[in-house]
């Protein structure tokens, strides 16, 4: 359990607040809801209501994050987020093609929801053609994912994020600044088992006391491309879900937790986790916990 | 010699040690006749590419790769594959002309990958899904009968320089240090 000399920037979004010292803000927990083929949205809207009344039951913010694969579910999608997430809540898009990302953009600004955006992802793949449209319909709150398919060590991901690592011509910092999103979260790249995987975890308290920004991880896709638990069926669901207690315990502020169907599993994991270190640095490093926090609402 | 085959990993099956056909399986279930040399699907643009490029080169008897279905959304794997065979990489190490997300090819020598450009012809199946078009592809390959290219090559992973002089045991990264209570400070200051 960490305290951090560097300030730490807190950012908010529709009332979410996302970072700082360990044990002032709950960890943010990213729910994905991956649509194969055509968007189930009965299924999806029972799994938000589930998130949500964890998050309010327990106190960790829970966003709902959603993969657009194909064009002709934006609209859907979007209209889907419209009618039912809370006016005052925000939710990520998580979309991997730049020419899908931009007609997203443009979809998110048509409907007024780039207020309550958060971006996922800006990384080093970032086209021109994206970053003009960024320009434009400017999202709230970006993810930006330090994957350095060059150096994959906690020193490749913050050079990646400083100066581009040579990848590309500036730092994805400087490029998001420019682009004009102030509020920026990082993504530590968790990696494949075999591909230096502890690094997303060990980079947390690194990125944070150089930067000073809210960082997490996608640990999650790590337990995913564990195919040998794919022989401990009972026991994969919970490596999962407790995989993401990593990110608090190591001073970070957001876990990206895979399917928002375990959220009834990590909400209360991550409480209890999120419960242990704020006892610890609010007797040690008198850092109190907010009003939101599980320890408050437990 | 065969054990030594394929050494970087990933999720393949090998088969006939001397084979001359490698196929690279996207986005749908396929087990293809065990006359390959090997088999295996491809998620990702840069490290997937990598392992296919090392495992390949590493048996000279592979002189094909077929590369069937449905190319992965937004990485472009597949695409990003047959880009790096026609066209190598840039300066700052992308595919040249790879439509992929990310295509940076940062853990093999240039020499590797001029190899493979040499010793590899990808038949490009991309959006085909039907396996007995695949197969007899793979037939058709097999019946070329090609020369092996020789010896093997094994790439050798490229890993940055690491210095290690941690004087603290509860140091977790170089660049920090952290005090007994927990404090996290940067290292030196």
């Amino acid at each position: 359990m960490f305290s951090f000399t560097k300030e730490q920037k807190i950012f908010e979004i529709s009332g979410i607040k996302i970072g700082g010292q360990p044990g002032s803000y709950p960890t943010v927990l990213f729910g994905g809801l991956f649509f194969t083929g055509e968007p189930d949205f009965i299924s999806a809207d029972e799994q938000l209501k589930v998130m949500l009344n964890l998050s309010k039951k327990i106190g960790n913010p829970g966003i709902p994050d959603f993969f657009i694969q194909k064009e002709q579910y934006i609209e859907k999608i979007l209209n889907f987020i419209e009618k039912k997430i809370p006016k005052n809540h925000p939710f990520s898009i998580d979309i991997i093609d730049p020419d899908l990302k931009i007609k997203t953009l443009k979809y998110l600004d048509e409907k007024n929801l780039l207020s309550r955006t958060i971006y996922n992802s800006i990384h080093i793949g970032i086209t021109d053609k994206e970053s003009d449209a960024l320009k434009i319909y400017t999202p709230e709150m970006a993810i930006t994912v330090a994957f350095n398919p060059k150096d994959k060590s906690p020193d490749g991901k913050i050079e990646v994020l400083q100066n581009g690592a040579n990848l590309i011509d500036t730092g994805l910092l400087d490029l998001i600044n420019k682009i004009g999103i102030k509020k920026i979260l990082v993504d530590t790249a968790a990696m494949a088992p075999g591909d230096y995987s502890g690094a997303a975890i060990a980079a947390i308290p690194v990125i944070k006391e150089e930067l000073g920004l809210p960082t997490g991880c996608a640990i999650h896709n790590v337990v995913e491309k564990s195919k040998w638990l794919n022989d401990f069926k009972f026991a994969k669901k919970q490596v999962d879900a407790s995989s993401n207690i990593n990110i608090p315990m190591f001073g970070g502020d957001f876990a990206i937790y895979g399917p928002i169907n375990n959220s009834n599993i990590v909400f209360p994991i991550i409480a209890w986790q999120d419960i242990l270190i704020s006892e610890y640095v609010e007797n040690y490093f008198g850092i109190s916990p907010d009003d939101s926090h599980p320890r408050r609402k437990l | 010699m065969n054990k030594d085959y394929y050494p970087w990993g990933g999720e393949f099956t090998a088969c006939n040690p001397k084979g001359c056909v490698a196929v690279v399986i996207l986005n749908f279930d396929f087990i293809p006749s065990k006359k390959v040399a090997i088999y295996g699907s491809l998620k990702t643009e840069n490290i997937g590419i990598e392992k296919i490029v090392a495992n390949v080169i590493s048996n000279p008897h592979i002189r094909y790769i077929i590369i069937c279905g449905d190319d992965i959304r937004g990485h472009r794997s597949g695409s990003s594959l047959v880009a790096l065979n026609k066209n190598g990489i840039d300066e700052k190490h992308r595919i040249i002309g790879a439509p992929g997300a990310i295509p940076y090819i940062e853990n093999l020598k240039i020499e590797a990958i001029e190899r493979f450009r040499k010793q590899i012809e990808i038949v490009n199946l991309i959006g085909i899904s039907d396996k007995k078009k695949v197969e007899k592809s793979i037939d058709e390959c097999v019946a070329m009968s090609p020369p092996s290219f020789g010896k093997p090559y094994m790439a050798i992973k490229i890993k940055p320089e690491v210095e290690i002089s941690l004087d603290d045991k509860r140091v977790i990264h170089s660049k920090i240090v952290v005090d007994y209570m927990g404090k996290i400070n940067k290292r030196g200051e």
